[in-house]
């Protein structure tokens, strides 16, 4: 088969399973089967990734091919197809891989759920992946536009799955609004771009002004896909989702939209100083600020989330120092060991029953394959050297050195004690310890959540190795050479999991800890939003309303008044009395006589 | 014996009518005041038709006095009625056409 042939089947495959279980909806309905039509279609779709990987491996060149899209007086204004080369092919996998396993850990963690749900569980994995793949194989930003428009909804449907519970639905609506709301910037920054070049290429040629608006709408919508400061507030709402949910959108896949998308933009962020340097700071501030929340998250699952928005962060000030590279290599390692530490904070809810830190304790001891893709997870995650995101998180920091005056490759390096303190801390908090009374009969699941952790665990571990090869892929230069970063990230990363074993492993609490603790229970920057929302949102909303029932309704009441009204009036004219028609007869002759006369 | 008089003739008896229907109440009146109108008419068309040669004009006016029966003939029933209705022919008392 020929690459495009196997990109569209990559790309189509898991639409292919969505459409069928959508239609056939017996077989949706009966739950399991469903679970294995979809498995089925990610397999197919991995499969034909991995071919194509493979290929580009043994020397296959960069493939694309377009169809005309939209039609404008005969010319084909925008175009849809696949592109494959050195960005789109890793990532292609690497969703796979992420989305395969993810997948897999659901048929036993989501074992419990009817058999309905579980359908249509599987469904909407299905239909994200496809969004997902849209994306990752878009050859230009308006199809990028309409797979991450599709990655919003499948998200939304995702976090939202257990609609039943208040919780649930109000983050799914948050997480969609505030989405939505930067992506007006994507929108209007597609409308700028088109009209000043008449393309939606990555590469269109523009001048700087142009290119820095584009830019900067772009940015407005990664900031809000991607969990930035300020619009990163619904990510850790977002928890509310089943936790393998979370492994898939807030690792590897949705979160990570907004990443590729500069990524691939990167020729137009080029020509945009301004906005780089806005990523930059942005990207410090929510790496530095998100680790500091996750430090006091007593959620399993919201320290991840906090963290994820930290490493975004990472990502986006590596993207705003001009090293596109670099975000890029972070996004896929991140992918992997962040996907991992999701499924096993999975696996240990599954085994726990609850989310809470404070009911875990000497998890080790009951599940020791959890345990082990949790140290691994968490050891890249610090930046431990050797493991994967030591390697990215190094090549986000030297891109950062003296930038922006130095204080964002100090802050990132800050982020980074932070990130192995607050992982030192969940670590020793749920898996070591006395054995809490929840984790007495805690097990590990079955093969099916066992096997995902396993297989996530090597590249976890070793994808840090690959960034060599990944650079070549994108014409990226890449060196590993022992400088003054390297070394004061690992002293960082150690040097935090030290610093959590002595205030932690005596029950203590972290300096500063209570000041966090009041932030986030102050939650600032969620309260203004909220704020925003009912003034603005709702006010906007109310206004319309008023206009609605006394303009709108107001006009159609008038004409249905206006009509009886006049009909009552000219009803008088009709008396009934035989006299005034006949008068009238009279008056109407003498006016016809007088015309005649004066004519 | 001139045109100018037949017509002058013939205007004040439409006048005569003209006032009749204006005024009167009473519905035999009423009646009586259109049919002196017709008449008017029917003066106006023996007249011409004397002056300008013809029978046209006279013939005319058999078949406007034969229509005018007919009609004077449903005015009655209609006098009749509402004499039935409301034991007198005052016409005002009859305003039931604009239900």
């Amino acid at each position: 088969m020929s690459p495009i042939t196997l990109a569209v089947v990559a790309t189509l495959a898991p639409a292919a399973t969505a459409l069928l279980l959508l239609v056939l909806f017996p077989l949706r309905h009966r739950g399991m089967p469903a679970a294995w039509v979809t498995l089925l279609g990610s397999a197919i779709s991995l499969a034909a990734s991995c071919k194509l990987l493979v290929d580009r491996i043994g020397g296959a060149a960069d493939e694309r091919a377009v169809v005309p899209w939209i039609e404008e007086r005969g010319r084909a204004m925008a175009e849809i197809g696949v592109q494959l080369d050195g960005v789109s092919l890793p990532m292609l996998v690497i969703v796979g891989v992420v989305a395969l396993c993810v997948q897999l850990f659901s048929v036993a963690y989501m074992h419990d759920e009817p058999p309905r749900a579980f359908g249509r569980y599987f469904t909407l994995h299905a239909l994200f992946l496809f969004s997902m793949n849209v994306v990752v194989v878009a050859p230009n930003l308006l199809q990028l536009f309409a797979g991450w428009e599709l990655v919003g909804l499948t998200s939304y449907l995702l976090i939202g799955f257990y609609f039943a519970k208040p919780s649930a639905a109000q983050a799914a609506v948050k997480a969609f609004w505030m989405t939505k709301l930067a992506d007006m910037g994507f929108l209007f920054g597609l409308l700028v771009l088109y009209v000043n070049t008449g393309s939606f290429e990555w590469t269109a040629p523009t001048s700087t002004v142009v290119a820095t608006w584009v830019s900067a709408l772009l940015f407005v919508a990664v900031v809000g896909k991607s969990a930035q400061f300020p619009l990163h507030i619904w990510l850790p709402d977002a928890m509310e989702g089943p936790t393998p949910v979370s492994a898939l959108l807030h690792a590897a896949t949705m979160v990570a939209a907004g990443v590729f998308l500069v990524v691939r933009a990167d020729p137009l962020f080029a020509q945009a100083p301004a906005t780089r340097e806005v990523m930059l700071w942005i990207g410090a501030v929510t790496a530095v600020f998100a680790a500091g929340l996750a430090l006091v998250q007593r959620d399993i699952k919201k320290v991840l989330a906090f963290s994820t928005c930290s490493q975004l962060g990472y990502m986006v000030a590596a993207l705003g120092a001009g090293n596109a590279f670099a975000g890029f290599f972070h996004l896929g390692t991140h992918a992997f060991f962040k996907a991992l530490l999701f499924l096993a904070a999975g696996s240990v809810i599954h085994a726990v029953h609850s989310n809470d830190l404070g009911d875990m304790g000497g998890l080790r001891k009951r599940l020791p394959i959890t345990t082990a893709a949790f140290v691994i997870g968490a050891l890249s995650l610090a930046g431990v050297p050797g493991f994967a995101g030591f390697f990215s998180k190094d090549l986000v920091l030297t891109a950062l050195e003296g930038r922006g005056g130095g204080a964002p490759w100090v802050m990132l390096l800050a982020a980074a004690f932070l990130t192995a303190f607050y992982m030192g801390r969940v670590l020793i908090k749920a898996f070591w310890g006395e054995l809490s009374q929840k984790a007495e009969h805690a097990h590990e699941g079955g093969l099916s959540m066992t096997g995902p952790l396993v297989v996530l665990m090597i590249p976890s571990f070793a994808s840090g190795f690959l960034g060599g090869w990944l650079a070549g892929q994108v014409k990226a230069e890449y060196h590993l050479h022992l400088g003054l970063t390297p070394v004061l990230a690992s002293v960082m990363a150690v040097a935090g999991l030290v610093a959590a074993v002595v205030v932690f492993g005596r029950g203590g609490q972290a300096p500063g800890a209570r000041i966090l603790e009041k932030l986030d229970a102050w939650s600032l920057v969620d309260r203004t939003w909220a704020t925003a929302y009912r003034l603005g949102l709702l006010g906007v909303a109310s206004i319309a309303g008023w206009i609605d029932r006394y303009v709108i309704d107001g006009l159609m009441n008038l004409t249905g008044w206006s009509a009886i009204e006049g009909g009552a009036s000219a009803r008088r004219l009709q008396t009934g009395l035989v006299r005034d028609y006949a008068l009238l007869v009279v008056v109407g002759v003498v006016v016809l006589a007088l015309m005649g006369v004066l004519r | 014996m001139t045109l100018s008089l037949c017509i002058l003739l013939a205007s004040a008896l439409l006048a005569i009518g003209a006032y009749g229907v204006a005024t009167r109440k009473e519905a035999v009146p009423l009646l009586l005041s259109v049919e002196l109108m017709a008449n008017a008419a029917n003066i106006l068309f023996a007249s011409f038709g004397h002056f300008r040669g013809g029978p046209a004009g006279q013939i005319f006016v058999l078949f406007a006095l034969a229509i005018t029966v007919a009609e004077v003939a449903v005015g009655l029933a209609l006098v009749m009625l509402i004499y039935r209705r409301h034991g007198d022919t005052a016409l005002d008392l009859a305003s039931e056409a604009r239900q």
